[in-house]
């Protein structure tokens, strides 16, 4: 809210008057340097994967010659790229979407309902965000291949889950907190059942929060590999970070660094799409954790 | 009344999740700190118990545990306090009124979401010391008597901490931006009727109110350094992890699920997880303590 300070100044945020712009220049040239490199670096993997090997060894300053997408189809179909492809999207869209479903309820009544150890088991949930999974892998592994769920999707999917059920609890029960009360209770005097009061109210109304935590936990999954190198085993089950994995492992026997780069493209295609249409939601999402 | 009724969701609601992290979470956890008790050499095989036989020998005779052990404190000392300083740094850059605040703000916070993988291969090249872009921008500004390999044997976890760094540099800067947002105007308004620059005002304004943040802030590094796996692991000019490389995370695959040879020292690797988890609970409770102060409202 603004305040009520009655000064012919304009108004404006801390030290950015006109008057006092100069000292900006050095502060511009900083964050640009850092700007300029982080672009500089994707665009350069981005060019140099339109490139032979050749052309990148004779030249790695020089722009492609042509964008023929050699390096793509190589990726896509002889190194099998298409195949960890589509195991990241069946692993990675299901294992978000199923976090959500059970997450969402388990938050909706841990904040909406006040119970005796709601508290308790709320901060039990969160205490998660700090366990390292190689404490709890080698267990896990064991249990997992006891019921023969190691080296497939499905068993990727139970452990995608259940790592991301903290940081989601965590994310939910905050949103869920901030939303108002009376909303509920007009509807439960419209005689709706409290099922119907969730479905209907509550879900549509946390909409921002389940999305939030669906980008977050769709990016993080993603880009993992660490996971999916314990529990998958064989080649066709790998997913897109662990084949690139695979890939750069490798490739210190066949140095193809513009094929490697192309990987890298088609595993970052999907997070810069989310990214550029999506990243106020994702920073926003992080901060609402930690800033309450 | 509403009440009453909506209490009969709790169960329902809340089961689903909280069975599966019991089951698949606390449980194996549980497991995980027994089994750190006994000599387990192979999945199908059975336990013996030996005591705190593990933590002995990894406490007194494991030389590849103290490199873990060291690498995980280097990163999260060394890395922590670069990724800060500059965090701070650019948050008191962009909350002083600069345009294209946003537009920064994206930008740094871009590596954040990159594939660490991806991001390892990247790094590798830029490292190269032949024909990396390193190499390349040093001589081609004139600076080429610092061309050097960067990533060599000796070298490597430092090379190793920078690509991290780069990567977190812009999550610490999201959240301190949104805490220093949070700070009133007025508060502003009066350091500046009382003649505070920016760079006072950075000092003795934003960074006591924000405190608190910046102990949780400090906290999610620290359990995120401890977890540091991947870019580690990945990132080894020999195909595969050299010890200089290791922290603990890669240290319980290592041992537990063996690199190229098949020898699995499941109990042995529990134990090095239970350490870890001990580390991170410790430190957990260290920094809030040191950044422990009553929330001013506001």
């Amino acid at each position: 809210m603004d305040t009520n300070i009655k000064e012919s100044k304009p108004r404006s945020r801390v030290g950015g008057q006109l008057s006092r712009s100069l000292p900006h220049i050095p502060m511009y040239v900083i964050l640009g340097l850092f700007a300029v490199f982080n672009i500089f670096v994707i665009v350069w993997v981005a060019l140099a994967s339109f490139k032979t090997n050749r052309q990148l060894y004779a030249n790695v300053w020089s722009l492609p010659v042509s964008f023929a997408l050699t390096n793509y189809i190589k990726a896509w179909t002889t190194v099998k790229m298409s195949q960890y492809f589509l195991n990241s999207l069946i692993v990675v869209t299901l294992s978000v979407i199923l976090t959500l479903v059970v997450s969402a309820p388990a938050a909706y009544v841990l904040t909406r309902i006040k119970f005796r150890g709601s508290n308790f088991i709320t901060q039990f949930f969160i205490a998660g965000m700090g366990v390292p999974a190689a404490v709890l892998f080698i267990p896990l592994f064991d249990m997992l291949s006891k019921i023969k769920m190691v080296d497939n999707l499905a068993g990727l999917i139970l452990v995608y889950i259940v790592l991301a059920i903290p940081f989601t609890t965590f994310l939910l029960t905050g949103f869920f907190s901030s939303l108002p009360v009376e909303l509920e209770e007009s509807a439960a005097i419209d005689g709706a059942s409290p099922l119907a009061v969730f479905i209907r109210i509550m879900l549509p109304l946390a909409s921002p929060g389940l999305l939030t935590a669906a980008i977050l936990n769709f990016v993080s999954t993603w880009n993992e590999y660490m996971l999916a190198l314990i529990f998958i085993t064989s080649d066709k089950n790998r997913t897109i970070s662990l084949g690139l994995y695979a890939l750069q492992s490798s490739m210190q026997y066949t140095g193809d660094w513009v094929g490697m780069f192309a990987g890298v493209v088609i595993l970052m295609i999907p997070i810069v799409i989310i990214f550029v249409f999506l990243s106020r939601r994702m920073i926003s999402g992080i901060t609402m954790g930690a800033i309450k | 009344m509403l009440n009453k009724q909506r209490r009969k969701l709790i169960i329902p609601f809340l089961a689903p999740s909280l069975i599966l992290y019991l089951v698949f979470f606390i449980y194996p956890t549980i497991q995980g700190l027994g089994v750190s008790l006994d000599d387990w050499s192979g999945f199908k095989l059975p336990l013996k118990f030996i005591g705190l036989l593990n933590f002995k020998n990894l406490l007194t005779m494991d030389d590849n545990f103290v490199i873990a052990l060291k690498n995980s404190m280097y990163l999260f000392f060394v890395g922590g306090f670069v990724i800060f300083a500059v965090a701070f740094l650019f948050t008191s850059f962009l909350s002083s009124g600069i345009k294209a605040k946003n537009f920064f703000r994206g930008i740094l916070f871009f590596p954040n979401v990159i594939a660490p993988i991806a991001v390892v291969t990247i790094w590798q090249f830029l490292y190269n010391p032949r024909f990396g872009l390193l190499n390349g921008f040093l001589n081609i500004i004139g600076l080429g008597q610092f061309d050097q390999s960067w990533a060599a044997p000796g070298r490597i976890f430092p090379a190793i901490t920078v690509i991290i760094t780069w990567m977190a540099i812009g999550y610490y800067l999201v959240l301190l931006l949104a805490a220093a947002d949070k700070i009133p105007q007025d508060v502003y308004d009066a350091g500046r009727v009382d003649g505070a620059n920016t760079w006072q005002m950075f000092w003795l304004v934003t960074l006591p109110m924000i405190w608190d943040v910046i102990g949780i802030l400090l906290v999610l590094w620290m359990i995120s350094a401890m977890k540091q796996f991947e870019i580690a692991y990945a990132f080894s000019s020999t195909g595969s992890v050299p010890p200089e490389s290791y922290t603990l995370p890669i240290y319980v695959v290592v041992e537990g699920f063996g690199m190229r040879e098949p020898i699995y020292r499941l109990g042995y690797a529990s134990a090095v997880g239970c350490v870890l988890l001990f580390i991170v609970v410790i430190l957990t409770i260290v920094i809030r303590r040191l950044f422990k102060r009553e929330a001013i409202q506001y």
